[in-house]
C-alpha cells in the first residue's frame, strides 16, 4: 500500500505521510536497538567505573572517617547487590540519554541555523514558486548589479563581488545505462574563488585543511573541469583524487562532462557531494547548441535558462536586506518572480513541511520517552527497595533516621543516573565529532558540548524521578512491622 | 532485684484490623533491674516481640509508659527514638540481618557511624567488640563467607559496639544449632556479668530461657508468670 497514489488505494488519502510515519517509526526503533547494544557493549566499561568509583570512595572515607563518605560507600555497595537490576536501570537511562543527544544534536542545529542574525547575514534568492528554484543565468548578473550599484554603498556586501555566489545543482552518473547509487555524484556547480569565503561551514577551517582546499580551488579555477568530492562519496562510487571520470548529467540531459578529481572535502564538511566550476557547466550547455548530432536543430539547452537554483549574498545589515529586497521584488527587476529571504527564514521555509514531525518529536516523543524510562528505573528501584524493607528497618532500628534511609535510596539511583547518562552522552558526543552526518545542505550535526553536562543531569533527573516514590516508601518502613511479617 | 532501668506502667498496645480492635497487650506492668538477663516466653501472638519492640523503642504503646533509665520513651517522636536507639539500645535478631555488601568491620562501624566519634575511636571500638566476640581474624570477611554462629557473633558485636545499656534479643538462637546457640548465649551471660548490660531476650526455647536469671511468661497480651532461674543473684518478683 505504501508509495501508491490515493487513488490507487481506494483510501482517499495520501499514502505517503503513512510511509514517512513508517520509516520515521523504523528509524526510531532501529535508534533505540543500536542504542541498547551500544549500552550492553558499556555495560563491563559502566562496572569498571563503578568499582573504581566505590574504590576511591572507601579509601577516601577510611582516610577522613566522614559519615557522608560511609553512606556513599553504602550506596556503591547497594548497587553491586543485584548486578542484573542495577544493569537494567543503567540501560534504561543510557538508551534514555543516547536517543535524546541524538534528538537534541537535530534540534539544535536546527535552531542554530534558523535563528536570525543581526548583522553580517547571509540572503538567498529563489524563484517565488518553482521547487527546485530554477532561475536563469542572466538573473544572477542582474542581481549582482543590484546588491554592487544599486544599494547605497553602506548597505552593499562588505567584501563586493567575493560576498555574491550562486550555486547550480548537477546530478550525474557514470554509467548512464544503468545508474546505480554507486555511480551517481552530486555536485554544487560554484564559483571556487568564493568556496572559502561564502560556504557554511568551509569559512571557519584553518590550518592545514584550510591551506589544502584553498589550493584545490585554485586548481579549480585554473582547470574548470576539475572537481572536489568528499571522501564518503568517492569511497561509494569507488574512485579517487588524480583519477579522471566521465559523468552524463541526469537534470542536465543530454550533457556529458569530463571531471579530474583534484582533491578531498574536509571530513565532516558537505558529506556525500563535491563541488565542481560552474564556468564548466555553463560552457556545456552553451555547446549544446552547436552539438548537431544530439540536437541536430541546434536549439538552445533546455535547461539553458533555468541552470541557477540558489543565489547567496552576504548582507552587513537588516536595513541593507530589507533595500535589497524592495528592489528584487519591484516588477521592473525582471519577468521571473523571485524571492529574497534571509538564509535561516529561508531554511525555515524549507523545515516548514517537517515543522509537525519536530513539534512532535519535541512535545510529544521526548516527553514519552522520559515517562517510559522513568517507569523502567522505578520499576526496577521498587522491587530493590521492597526486597530490602527489612535491611531498610534494621538501618532504622540502629538509628538511621527516616532522612538517612530516603537519602540511601535516591543516592543509589543517582549515582547510576549520573554515570549512565554521562557515559551515553560522552559516547554520543565522541561518536557525532568523529562520524559527522548530514541532512542537505545543513552541515554536519553534532552533540554540542554541553551535553555533557545535560547528559547525567537529565539521567539524574530521570532517576530522581523514577526513584521518588520507592525512596518514599523505603524511608516510611515501619520497623516493628517488617519485623512482625519476618517473625 | 538491683535498680530497675526498665520501668514499663499499666501498657496497653493494640491494633485495628479493619473495623475490628485488637488488644496485642493490656495493662501490663514490669520493671527489669540493670545487668538483669530477662528471657520473654509464650505462644506466637501472646504480644512478647510486641512487647520487646515497645521497650526497644521501635514502635510506640497506645497506653501507658516505657521509662528506661531516666528517659521516658513512651513520649518520644519518631526521630527521637532513632536518635536514643542509637546511644541506648543494641538489637539482636534472629535472622542477624547484616548487611550482606557490608565487611563484618563495616556492618558493626554502622551504629557508631551516628555518633560524634572520631576514625580512630571508632576503628577501636568495633576491633574491642569484634575480639569480644572472637571474630577479630574475619572482621574483612562479608556475611555470605561467615557461618551462621559467626554472623550472630557480629550481629552481637554490632549490637554492644554503642555500649548501650540494654541490649534486647528476639530469638537470637532460633536459627542456630545447638553448639552456636550454646556459644551466643555464654557471650550473652558475659555480656551482663562483665559488662553490666540489661539483656531483655525473646524466645521459645526453655534451653535458652533457663540460661537466663528471670523468665517472663505471656498469654494473650498479660503477664501470667514471672519465673527465677537463680542464676546469678537472687531476685524478687515484682
Amino acid at each position: 500500500m505504501f508509495g501508491l497514489p490515493p487513488e490507487a488505494t481506494g483510501m482517499g488519502y495520501d499514502t505517503s505521510m503513512l510511509q514517512l510515519v513508517g520509516y520515521l517509526f523504523g528509524g526510531l526503533v532501529s535508534v533505540i536497538a543500536g542504542a541498547i547494544v551500544l549500552g550492553l557493549l558499556t555495560l563491563p566499561v559502566f562496572f569498571a567505573v563503578l568499582w573504581v568509583a566505590d574504590k576511591t570512595a572507601a579509601a577516601l572515607a577510611n582516610a577522613t572517617g566522614w559519615f557522608p563518605l560511609k553512606v556513599v560507600v553504602i550506596m556503591f555497595r547497594g548497587l553491586r547487590r543485584s548486578m542484573l537490576r542495577t544493569s537494567l536501570t543503567y540501560l534504561a537511562i543510557f538508551v534514555l540519554t543516547l536517543v535524546l543527544c541524538l534528538i537534541y544534536a537535530v534540534l539544535y542545529l536546527i535552531a542554530a541555523v534558523t535563528t536570525e542574525k543581526e548583522a553580517n547575514f547571509k540572503a538567498i534568492v529563489t524563484h517565488k514558486t518553482t521547487i527546485p528554484s530554477q532561475m536563469p543565468p542572466g538573473y544572477y548578473e542582474r542581481f549582482r548589479t543590484a546588491c554592487l550599484e544599486e544599494l547605497p554603498p553602506g548597505m552593499r556586501p562588505v567584501n563586493g563581488d567575493k560576498d555574491i555566489m550562486s550555486w547550480a545543482f548537477f546530478l550525474g552518473t557514470t554509467d548512464k545505462v544503468n545508474p546505480r547509487k554507486d555511480t551517481l555524484a552530486f555536485l554544487f556547480a560554484l564559483e571556487p574563488d568564493k568556496v572559502l569565503t561564502m560556504m557554511d561551514g568551509l569559512d571557519e577551517l584553518t590550518g592545514e585543511e584550510k591551506d589544502l582546499l584553498d589550493q584545490a580551488c585554485k586548481r579549480m579555477t585554473a582547470n574548470p573541469r576539475s572537481i572536489v568530492m568528499s571522501s564518503s562519496r568517492m569511497k561509494g562510487m569507488n574512485v579517487q583524487v588524480g583519477q579522471t571520470i566521465k559523468m552524463a548529467s541526469l537534470n542536465y540531459p543530454n550533457l556529458t562532462f569530463e571531471f579530474d578529481i583534484i582533491g578531498t572535502l574536509p571530513e565532516g564538511k558537505y558529506e556525500g557531494i563535491g563541488f565542481m566550476n560552474k564556468e564548466y557547466l555553463l560552457k556545456q550547455i552553451d555547446s549544446y547548441e552547436r552539438d548537431r548530432i544530439a540536437n541536430p536543430k541546434g536549439e538552445k539547452h533546455p535547461m539553458a535558462e533555468k541552470c541557477v537554483n540558489l543565489i547567496w549574498v552576504k548582507l552587513p545589515t537588516r536595513e541593507a536586506f530589507e533595500r535589497l529586497s524592495a528592489i528584487v521584488n519591484d516588477g521592473k527587476f525582471g519577468t521571473v518572480p523571485i524571492k529574497l529571504e534571509t538564509a535561516s527564514s529561508g531554511i525555515g521555509s524549507w523545515l516548514t513541511a517537517y515543522k509537525d514531525i519536530f513539534k512532535g518529536i519535541k512535545y510529544l516523543l521526548v516527553p514519552a520517552m522520559i515517562g517510559i524510562m522513568s517507569l523502567v528505573v522505578a520499576n526496577a528501584l521498587s522491587i530493590s527497595v521492597r526486597e530490602r524493607r527489612t535491611e531498610m528497618a534494621v538501618l532504622k532500628v540502629l538509628g538511621f533516621q527516616p532522612r538517612h534511609v530516603l537519602l540511601l535510596v535516591l543516592g543509589e539511583a543517582l549515582l547510576v543516573g549520573m554515570l549512565g547518562g554521562g557515559m551515553s552522552a560522552l559516547l554520543a558526543w565522541g561518536m557525532l565529532g568523529n562520524f559527522k552526518f548530514q541532512i542537505a545542505f545543513l552541515g554536519g550535526f553534532f552533540v554540542p558540548v554541553n551535553a555533557l553536562i545535560y547528559g547525567p543531569a537529565l539521567g539524574m533527573a530521570v532517576s530522581f524521578a523514577g526513584s521518588l516514590f520507592p525512596a518514599l516508601s523505603a524511608k516510611d518502613v515501619k520497623v516493628a512491622e517488617v519485623f512482625a511479617k519476618v517473625a | 532485684m538491683s535498680e530497675p532501668i526498665v520501668r514499663v506502667r499499666d501498657l496497653h498496645k493494640s491494633f485495628t484490623r479493619g473495623t475490628e480492635a485488637i488488644h496485642v497487650l493490656r495493662d501490663l506492668t514490669l520493671d527489669v533491674g540493670t545487668a538483669e538477663f530477662l528471657a520473654l516466653m509464650g505462644p506466637s501472638g501472646s504480644g512478647k516481640t510486641t512487647l520487646l519492640n515497645l521497650i526497644a523503642g521501635l514502635d510506640t504503646p497506645t497506653g501507658g509508659t516505657i521509662t528506661v533509665g531516666d528517659s521516658v520513651i513512651s513520649s518520644m517522636s519518631e526521630s527521637e527514638l532513632a536518635r536514643w536507639r542509637t546511644r541506648h539500645v543494641g538489637f539482636v535478631f534472629q535472622f542477624y540481618y547484616l548487611l550482606p555488601v557490608l565487611t563484618a568491620y563495616e556492618n558493626v562501624e554502622l551504629p557508631l557511624l551516628l555518633l560524634p566519634l572520631t576514625k580512630e575511636q571508632r576503628r577501636k571500638q568495633v576491633e574491642t567488640a569484634l575480639d569480644l566476640v572472637g571474630l577479630a581474624d574475619r572482621m574483612d570477611h562479608r556475611p555470605g563467607q561467615l557461618s551462621g554462629g559467626q554472623q550472630q557473633r557480629v550481629g552481637i558485636a554490632r549490637a554492644m559496639v554503642t555500649d548501650p545499656v540494654l541490649i534486647v534479643a528476639d530469638e537470637p538462637t532460633g536459627d542456630l544449632d545447638t553448639k552456636s546457640a550454646d556459644e551466643i548465649l555464654r557471650l550473652m551471660e558475659i555480656l551482663r556479668s562483665q559488662l553490666g548490660k540489661t539483656i531483655i531476650m525473646v524466645t521459645h526455647d526453655p534451653k535458652a530461657a533457663a540460661r537466663a536469671q528471670r523468665v517472663l511468661h505471656l498469654e494473650k497480651g498479660q503477664l501470667v508468670r514471672d519465673t527465677m532461674t537463680g542464676i546469678g543473684f537472687n531476685a524478687a518478683v515484682v
